[in-house]
């Protein structure tokens, strides 16, 4: 199929469409509403739905109901949108239903503003709502790479019934690049063999999907079984991508999404001025790469490793439990929408060596 | 192979010019280039309006500064409304449509929802006076056939209550375009084109892709673009902007 051109908000609706996923829940807000513009048309043409809610608090309880009958099922929104939904968030991964939720992040907290940030990752990676629950995360930091894992994203709530959400700063929603779908869809998954799924209890005993346990004996069972799935999710599901990482480098960047990019850049042109540096960058955020991050840290000629985000400081906190004290970390960051240049990163390069330019 | 001072350059007889098309059509690196090459190639100002209403990113008001040193005149929303979502039709465009010095270039933004706001302004646009020209990138899911280009002009031109006078070809991939892309875009335009009774004002590609191809293919004018509306990582050797 040849490439083309695509605005990261429609892609990651056509993804979802390449997915056999086409149950769709959503509320507009920017910088993600065309996905909900693509959809409003493209759906009904492959014999999908959109259900545009009166609110994410709406949303977030349409994604339990529907989830629950075995489909595909998911929405997108932006920071204050996800906020909303974390109570349902809390009881899907309770119920352990399958469910994709995409998060094109803006400026916080509160209503904030309407350019990129990257500052919901506690809100993504720590969970958000109440309760011993996990997302898996991820990341992409490319149009095409939001397209990749949204497939992926689908798989993994299918595989371990538990939703999955994608975050990528306004950029990857707003940014146009070129981008390939597969060439076959998905066919929507028949739940009818399921042995959760609510397909109706004609010949058989009726399913309860809930997130309610007041026996307690039950609700530590439940909570258990979820932190078993959590080990195996992280065994199963770690997932990274390293850039001109070689024992020559003296700094170590962490990075993930766009802002990881814009980290290559600096990287680059840094290597002109004899300055090695590597990139790090995790595409799961949760599971996060932890062995995978210590390892490559502590190579033996990096002497401080630079976290740089879009944030006042979020992922820097599992970096710094990586580390375990091994290297020192310092913290490079921008927020509220502005997005750190190329130059800026290569400046606190500099500076963390101690070379003037 | 022809050069680039063997390009014709666009041209225009009427005074307005507005520049329409989907997400992605690339109007607004369009309509920039066009605005710096008037007011570089003629010795007459150039004034250019930001009428996308519903892009967050990427707009022209992004240019401002570079526009300016070049002697072109932006109309955009400014202070505290300049990040806005919000649909600001400036009350100043109305007078400009009116009364203006040299060309007026309008860059607008959006297909069929963004161009309400040209519908808004349809009666005070001159009979005759204006081309409303329609940017088309065959690499657009939209706009990559006939029937989806013709559909699309016939959905702008319902929102916005002009009908168009002329075709832009500007397909491209961004940074993945080439002379193959371009032919390909060139075909498409000069199909639709026959099957609306448009002319086709010019090809607009990037002036390195045009540089490796023979330009004589294109019958039509053709302006090189040199991109300005740049994602953060390839904007080198520049200091953040706030």
């Amino acid at each position: 199929m040849a490439k083309k051109l695509m605005k990261g908000n429609e892609a990651i609706g056509e993804a979802a469409i390449c997915a056999g996923a086409l149950n769709y829940f959503a509320y507009p807000i920017t910088p993600q509403s065309e996905v909900a513009e693509y959809l409003c048309w493209r759906l009904p043409e492959v014999g999908g739905t959109f259900v545009q809610a009166e609110s994410e608090v709406a949303v977030g309880n349409m994604l339990f109901g529907a989830a629950a009958s075995g489909k595909r099922v998911f929405t997108t929104s932006s920071s204050p949108g996800i906020s909303l939904m974390q109570e349902a968030i809390s009881y899907i991964a309770g119920a352990q239903l399958p469910v994709v939720f995409v998060n094109i992040m803006r400026g916080g907290p509160g209503l904030g503003g309407i350019l990129p940030a990257q500052s919901d990752y506690f809100q993504a990676v720590k969970a958000g709502g109440h309760g011993d629950y996990h997302l898996i995360v991820l990341a992409p930091s490319s149009v095409q790479e939001a397209v990749d894992l949204m497939i992926l994203a689908f798989d993994l709530a299918d595989k371990y019934r538990n939703p999955v959400m994608l975050i990528g700063d306004g950029m990857i929603g707003q940014m146009m690049e070129a981008v390939e779908f597969p060439e076959e869809h998905r066919k929507p998954n028949d739940p009818t063999g399921s042995d959760w799924a609510l397909t109706g209890a004609k010949n058989r005993k009726a399913r309860i999907t809930k997130s309610l346990f007041l026996d307690p004996v039950m609700l530590e069972e439940n909570s258990f079984l979820l932190a078993e799935k959590y080990k195996t999710i992280k065994k199963n599901e770690i997932r990274f991508e390293k850039y001109k990482v070689t024992d020559k480098n003296r700094i170590l960047i962490m990075a993930y999404g766009t802002m990881a990019r814009i980290c290559q850049t600096a990287i680059d042109e840094l290597e002109q001025e004899g300055i090695s540096v590597g990139l790090f960058r995790p595409v799961s955020l949760y599971p996060f790469p932890e062995q995978d991050i210590f390892t490559e840290s502590t190579r033996k000629n990096i002497e401080k490793v630079l976290v740089v985000e879009m944030s006042v400081g979020q992922m820097i906190e599992d970096i710094e439990r990586c580390l375990k004290g091994q290297r020192e970390i310092d913290f490079y960051g921008r927020t509220g929408g502005i997005v750190p240049t190329p130059n800026e990163v290569k400046d606190k390069v500099r500076q963390m060596l101690g070379i003037k330019k | 192979m022809a050069n680039a001072a063997t390009f014709r350059y666009p041209s225009f007889s009427k005074r307005i010019v507005a520049l329409v098309g989907g997400f992605g059509s690339g109007k607004t690196e369009v309509s920039v280039n066009l605005a710096k090459y008037l007011a570089h190639a003629n010795s007459e100002p150039v004034t250019l309006v930001d009428l996308d209403l519903v892009n967050p990113y990427f707009r022209t008001r992004e240019a401002i500064a570079e526009m300016e040193a070049l002697g072109v005149r932006v109309v955009a929303p400014q202070g505290g409304q300049y990040y806005a979502d919000l649909p600001i039709l400036l009350p100043e465009i109305k007078g400009l449509l009116e009364t203006h010095e040299g060309m007026l270039i309008l860059d607008v933004g959006g297909d069929a929802q963004g161009c309400r706001a040209l519908g808004s302004l349809s009666g005070e646009f001159p009979p005759g006076q204006y081309e409303m020209l329609m940017i088309l990138n065959s690499r657009r899911p939209q706009t990559a056939d006939v029937a989806g280009s013709i559909a699309t002009m016939n959905r702008i031109a319902g929102s916005s209550r002009l009908p168009f006078t002329g075709l832009v070809s500007n397909t491209h991939m961004i940074d993945e375009t080439d002379a193959a892309i371009l032919l390909e875009g060139y075909d498409l335009a000069r199909a639709v084109s026959g099957e609306s009774g448009l002319p086709l004002f010019f090809v607009s590609a990037k002036r390195a892709v045009l540089n490796t191809m023979d330009t004589s293919v294109f019958a039509c004018a053709i302006l090189p673009l040199t991109r300005s509306m740049l994602k953060p990582w390839e904007r080198k050797e520049e200091t953040s902007g706030s």
